[in-house]
């Protein structure tokens, strides 16, 4: 019936899963702000949660087109239910769910470790970049206080898009709903030969 | 989400939400490229005014929905303002530079967070959701497949909240709703979501499921329980933006509030 592309299960469980993170972006809001007054880009050490659909949801599904897709449908989600940053994360969405995904296209879909999920989570780290380039004119800051943005934001990424998402899917395997979601694997064939 | 809060519906919940969106979404990209902070104040007060005049709202609950924005403008325009490049020194202390450049820039930086919060608030207050959708596959032909699972998850919504509330008080009756430290969030961050996720990818599984045995296909070629066209009130909001972007830059060459023309 529907052959090409996500079938109408992928599509369903990814805009699920992603809109419950899409309340987790918009919960994340007000914590962010909450520490930026801080000064000195403390705030950018738990951006990278907001890169955390595409990773989770590509580590559960694992088909092309997954990571974008929740990325996207967290963003409206956030956006549906009221962000601070109104239409902004929208775009912020689409770009950080794309270069995750161009990511997770270089290794052909065929990676699912952390090393991977981490590379997305850098990738997703570099768009927000190009967009708050064009947006917050971040160039213009003292280049001190640049360094320590852009590697905050990083180190925040891999810590919580990379590391944590994996260990969140790994924990989320254990309950077996995984089994229900992934296409039936080489290993899966094997166990039937024995 | 807010739409249940009581108001009016004003002309601007019958534009269509396709329309609205189109009209929105680019209006981010003109902002970006406007450097001029005259313009941006203009158009802040514009749209300020259009969305005040007519959301529909009371003013007491539009002033509500307005209180973070302010922190947004604080938190948006401080460290530009603090940390960042310029000529003109107005005051030095540590890292913390400020200078006439830095300033204008971040101020700057503020009102172009606002005009995006404003559209934002604009749109979620005035489009119902669901419509959305329909609209979306009727006048940008959006797949089935993508809307209708939008649509399911806009309707587990309120499933979902009752569920983390059930999640929430059985670790508190455990003890086991705080933690302390980075580590300890992350893990407790992992004991909400995990029963929460699970319970939404089974219930995922299942609705699609059920879908299916019911008929649903991604055809695009398909009745709608909701008929959503476009009309003239899309006209009016074309109009009415057009308007509020020519005076707003028209007013900020003849009447400049701030001498600077370009903060970059």
């Amino acid at each position: 019936m529907q052959t090409k592309g996500l079938k109408l299960t992928d599509v369903l469980t990814t805009v699920v899963i992603a809109i419950v993170f899409g309340i987790v972006y918009k919960v994340w809001g007000p914590l962010y702000y909450a520490v930026k007054p801080l000064g000195l880009h403390i705030d950018q050490l738990i951006y990278g949660m907001w890169f955390i659909a595409a990773t989770v949801a590509y580590l559960l599904i694992r088909k092309p087109g997954v990571a974008l897709l929740a990325e996207v449908a967290a963003a409206s989600g956030e956006f549906l239910v009221g962000s601070e940053w109104g239409l902004e994360v929208l775009l912020y969405g689409l770009l950080q769910g794309l270069f995750a995904e161009l990511v997770f296209a270089a290794f052909r879909y065929k990676r699912f470790d952390v090393a991977v999920v981490s590379l997305a989570a850098i990738g997703s780290t570099v768009a927000s970049l190009v967009l708050d380039f064009y947006k917050g004119y971040i160039d213009q800051l003292a280049w001190w206080n640049l360094t320590l943005l852009i590697s905050a934001r990083f180190v925040g990424a891999i810590v919580i898009s990379g590391l944590f998402a994996y260990s969140l899917v790994k924990a989320l395997e254990k309950t077996g709903v995984t089994q229900l979601l992934r296409p039936t694997s080489k290993e899966d064939y094997d166990s039937l030969d024995q | 989400m807010r739409w249940s809060m009581e108001h009016k519906e004003t002309w601007l919940h019958q534009t269509n939400p396709t329309a609205k969106l189109l009209l929105f979404l680019p209006m981010f990209v003109v902002i970006v490229f406007v450097h001029n902070p005259n313009v941006l104040m203009n158009w802040a007060v514009g749209f300020t005014v259009l969305f005040i005049l007519f959301s529909g709202y009371r003013m007491k609950h539009i002033f509500l929905f307005l209180l973070p924005f302010l922190f947004i403008f604080v938190s948006t325009s401080s460290s530009m303002i603090l940390f960042g490049k310029g000529e003109t020194t107005w005051f030095r202390w540590g890292l913390i530079h400020i200078t006439e450049e830095s300033f204008y820039r971040g101020v700057h930086l503020g009102f172009r967070a606002l005009l995006f919060a404003i559209f934002g608030l604009m749109f979620a207050l005035t489009t119902k959701p669901v419509l959305l959708f329909y609209s979306l596959m009727q006048q940008v032909k959006l797949q089935p497949k993508y809307a209708y699972s939008f649509l399911a998850a806009i309707r587990l919504l309120p499933i979902m909240i009752e569920e983390f509330q059930t999640v929430h008080q059985a670790l508190k009756v455990r003890r086991a709703a705080k933690a302390s430290g980075f580590r300890g969030k992350l893990e407790l961050v992992k004991r909400y979501a995990i029963p929460l996720l699970s319970q939404s990818i089974r219930r995922a599984q299942r609705i699609a499921v059920a879908m299916e045995t019911k008929g649903f296909t991604n055809d695009r070629k398909r009745t709608f329980y909701y008929e959503v066209k476009l009309g003239k009130y899309d006209v009016y909001l074309f109009v009415v933006i057009c308007m509020i972007v020519a005076v707003g830059y028209y007013m900020a060459d003849v009447f400049p509030y701030v001498a600077v023309k370009d903060v970059r």
